[in-house]
């Protein structure tokens, strides 16, 4: 078995995390360009090679159709779900959509599931090179507030990436763990978790018991498409406006020059978390300098809209808790979006308690997710978690009405027995709609999946079958059937309105082994490149020393060659052309080396023989 | 039928060890899980008598306590019979938790196991006592659908369903005074003879309804009033 670790998937960032044997405590694993932080950004080449993370941030101004972002909104979604998303977001969803959105990359097409495996796999990738082992199973954290397709397709896209998922975690949870570590809290504890595209609120006990801490969730409440991006987006259309108005210059929304612009303001958005001005200048095509001053009040009215939809979720989670904002003992911050001081002044204002925020808040839910992957793998036994449903489990019933069988936070695993019976004789099928959802009505309320409950013929109201809904650690709906006058059981496959089947996951996975493989040749081009640079410039200096002079003319010509032609196979991408003209040039130089060797031998002998005098 | 949990079981066979075994949570001889055992329902479960009036602060350590034991956390290493045995056992204790922590789930527990009660029976007949009042409600109901249709002043008929609302409040509240005072005579009569066990529960049962029933009219009135 290979290692485990928690993966904060998150929408604009996605991180890796791991327990530190020596510490105990939990790290974040940094990635090839340094950073933690490995942008939930796919780009595809016209090779066909997928580019995840910096790289494909960068593409996201070079080439912004091949490249894709906060694909997390689309998550467990159908492309009836998504209009609004695509007035805003860049998504290029292919005709071919039904049940699963499709969306169109470069060539290709992919499901939100396969893409979000490609930022799996690549801090697979991360933590593998840190460890120098395989990792094959992990905790991966979802917003509290997603809904069953949601968790679902969270799940297949660590299966489509080779990955074992072992639990999914809600975000706030794995904060509130990683500071329960951190600090040793007590009490209750709020945690407003503000992200790229998601807001979740959870309200927390957390409790001290003879066989080690309980984290009990009491409620959770959010918003699955409220984030930083909103704010981006309000400040984009604003800006976008006044190009408009001053320049007559009406660009797409989601060309390049977009992309640009909206570069450009998430710079002064975060400027505006520590200055109280900040300056927009942005070129425009018609060779003019767009220059715009945002003081932190205009900047703050502009997106007090966004702040303001974080407040409902907020009392509905104190409501359901039964609690009033001055019963919480803590209050925590976590999120990239959190840094905006508006954020922090009207959560601090709400709860009367200036909030925590001494963990990073990008990384704390990455640390929180790595410290539940400790205790699953280890079992270890001094913790446990206790999360909730967040929303409630339902069944149509007569009338389009909706009846709840599994009321929100309700603590998982949580289940349900309805008993059903048929209406007239010798029926053979029995409909059952499962949804999820607060509201009364079905058609209001989340289709999770429908299915036919088959009957054996029987006079009317004569059959009894027992249906079990179970929501598990994870969140996700499991559903079995018995019929209670035979005993018999029956496994329900259920279908999810909005999933993949199985077998199409399979064939993901084949197809994600290929793109591992390109990868790999991506990764070895990238190798050979750098051994090429280092050995060339080993070369070039080895050449200027004195030694180099005693080199026949013969031996000379054959170097300047080798250096040649593997400077020309550099500039290709055949890595395999590479490491032979290495080789080649290694065979030309090997008298070199043998020269300077011995001149450094003899120096380091001479040196010896000198400090022995 | 006894009311008073007892700890004497049918010993149960192992279903890995296959020896009998008196354990309730884990084989008394090999210590794997075992399914909960027939005849434990909710009450048995946190090792309580069927009392309605339950310690809030007791029944949440004992929830805590057998938390650690079931949680699926704990078997994630284990077979797959174990863990399917662990995510089932667990989830029965936090339904059985969210059940008795919610007096009026808790009531309706009670008298579903003592065979008082139909799962999900829920009268909607009006209550006799209460049939002109709700006839009058209705017909307002539907004066203020007809006033909203044809744009006529609803002032008055707004003013009239506020106060019918309020009215309804009341029983409610009513309704739930009588069912705290009927579960203190259950609890007082515990270890009675089945003849006054069997009244109190019938009043329990109807009780329930009444306050099902008038649940449901506060709801649609405020509906209503809330698009006016």
């Amino acid at each position: 078995m290979g290692r485990i670790v928690g993966i904060d998937l998150g929408t604009t960032n996605s991180l890796v995390a791991y327990i530190d044997a020596q510490t105990g405590q939990p790290k974040c694993i940094p990635g090839p360009y340094g950073s933690t932080l490995c942008p939930s950004v796919v780009s595809i080449d016209a090779d066909g090679s997928i580019i995840v993370g910096e790289p494909a941030k960068r593409r996201l101004l070079t080439q912004p159709e091949r490249t894709i972002y906060s694909v997390k909104r689309l998550m467990g979604r159908g492309p009836g779900d998504v209009q609004d998303e695509l007035k805003l977001f860049p998504f290029r969803i292919d005709p071919s959509s039904k049940n699963v959105i499709r969306v169109r990359l470069g060539q290709k097409v992919f499901t939100p599931p396969e893409i979000s495996a490609f930022v799996l796999r690549e801090l697979k990738n991360w933590a593998e090179a840190f460890f120098g082992e395989t990792v094959d199973r992990a905790v991966v954290t979802v917003p509290a507030y997603f809904n069953d397709a949601q968790r679902q397709a969270t799940k297949d896209a660590g299966k489509i990436a080779g990955l074992e998922v072992l639990r999914l975690v809600n975000e706030p949870t794995a904060a509130a763990l990683a500071y329960g570590l951190h600090e040793k809290q007590r009490g209750r504890v709020a945690v407003y978790d503000l992200g790229g595209g998601t807001f979740d609120i959870s309200v927390l006990k957390l409790i001290s018991t003879s066989e080690g801490d309980i984290y009990q969730v009491l409620s959770t409440n959010g918003d699955t498409h409220l984030g930083g991006d909103d704010i981006d987006n309000l400040l984009q259309a604003f800006v976008h406006e006044r190009i408009l108005q001053h320049n007559q210059i009406d660009f797409s929304p989601h060309g390049e020059l977009a992309q640009e612009l909206r570069k450009a303001l998430i710079n002064v958005k975060h400027q505006l978390s520590e200055a109280d001005t900040a300056t927009l200048r942005f070129s425009l095509p018609n060779g003019k300098v767009f220059a715009h001053e945002f003081t932190r009040g205009a900047f703050e009215a502009l997106v007090k809209p966004v702040v303001d939809r974080t407040m409902g979720p907020v009392k509905q989670a104190l409501s359901d808790a039964q609690l009033k904002p001055s019963d919480m003992d803590e209050v925590v911050l976590v999120g990239g979006a959190t840094r905006t001081p508006l954020i922090r002044h009207t959560v601090q204002e709400y709860f009367d308690r200036k909030p925590h925020r001494e963990l990073n808040p990008d990384e704390v839910v990455a640390l929180g997710a790595a410290v539940q992957a400790n205790i699953l793998d280890r079992g270890v036994k001094n913790m446990l978690l206790l999360d909730v449903t967040p929303l409630s489990l339902g069944i149509e019933t007569y009338g389009g009405a909706v009846a709840k069988v599994i009321p929100r936070n309700s603590t998982i695993p949580a289940s349900a027995q309805e008993l059903y019976t048929t209406g007239v004789d010798n029926q053979t099928g029995i409909e059952i709609h499962v949804l999820q959802g607060e509201r009364e009505l079905a058609k209001d309320c989340r289709s999770l999946a429908r299915f036919t409950l088959k009957v054996p013929p029987a006079p009317a109201g004569l059959p009894r079958i027992e249906v079990k809904f179970l929501i598990d650690a994870n969140g996700i709906l499991q559903v079995g059937a018995k019929d209670l006058r035979t005993g018999e059981q029956h496994f329900i496959e259920v279908q999810p309105s909005y999933g993949i089947s199985d077998t199409e996951i399979e064939r993901m996975l084949e197809e994600s082994i290929e793109y591992a493989e390109q990868d790999f040749a991506e990764r070895q081009l990238i190798e050979a490149r750098t051994e090429a640079e280092s050995i060339l410039t080993a070369t070039a200096k080895a050449l200027t020393n004195p030694q180099a002079a005693s080199l026949s003319a013969e031996e000379r010509s054959r170097i300047d060659a080798s250096v040649a032609a593997l400077k020309e196979s550099v500039a290709g991408s055949d890595y395999k052309l590479i490491r032979k003209r290495i080789d080649e040039l290694n065979q030309a130089t090997e008298h070199l080396a043998e020269l300077l060797m011995s001149c450094a031998v003899s120096t380091a002998l001479e040196g010896r023989k000198l400090a022995e005098v | 039928m006894s009311t008073v949990p007892t700890s004497v079981q049918a010993p149960l066979v192992c279903w890995n060890c296959h020896e009998r075994t008196l354990g309730t949570h884990f084989c008394s001889s090999c210590g794997k899980l075992l399914q909960l055992p027939p005849g434990i329902d909710y009450f048995a479960l946190f090792e309580m008598p069927r009392n309605l009036w339950i310690e809030m602060g007791a029944l949440e350590q004992k929830f805590l306590q057998l938390s650690w034991k079931l949680h699926p956390d704990n078997f994630v290493n284990a077979s797959e019979q174990e863990r399917e045995l662990s995510l089932k056992r667990s989830s029965e204790l936090n339904d059985a938790y969210r059940t008795l922590r919610d007096p009026i789930a808790r009531v309706e527990y009670l008298l579903a196991i003592e065979g008082e009660r139909k799962e999900g029976e829920t009268k909607q007949q009006a209550p006799p006592e209460l049939l002109e009042e709700v006839f009058e409600l209705n017909e307002s109901l539907d004066e203020l659908r007809e006033a909203k249709a044809s744009g006529e002043d609803l002032a008055e008929l707004k003013s009239r369903l506020e106060a019918a609302e309020k009215n309804f409040q009341e029983k409610l509240h009513d309704v739930d005074g009588e069912l705290q005072a009927t579960a203190r005579e259950w609890d007082a009569a515990l270890t009675g003879d089945s003849l006054t066990r069997k009244k109190i529960m019938a009043r329990l049962n109807d009780l329930l309804n009444r306050r099902s029933y008038i649940r449901n009219l506060v709801t649609n009135v405020a509906k209503e009033l809330a698009e006016v």
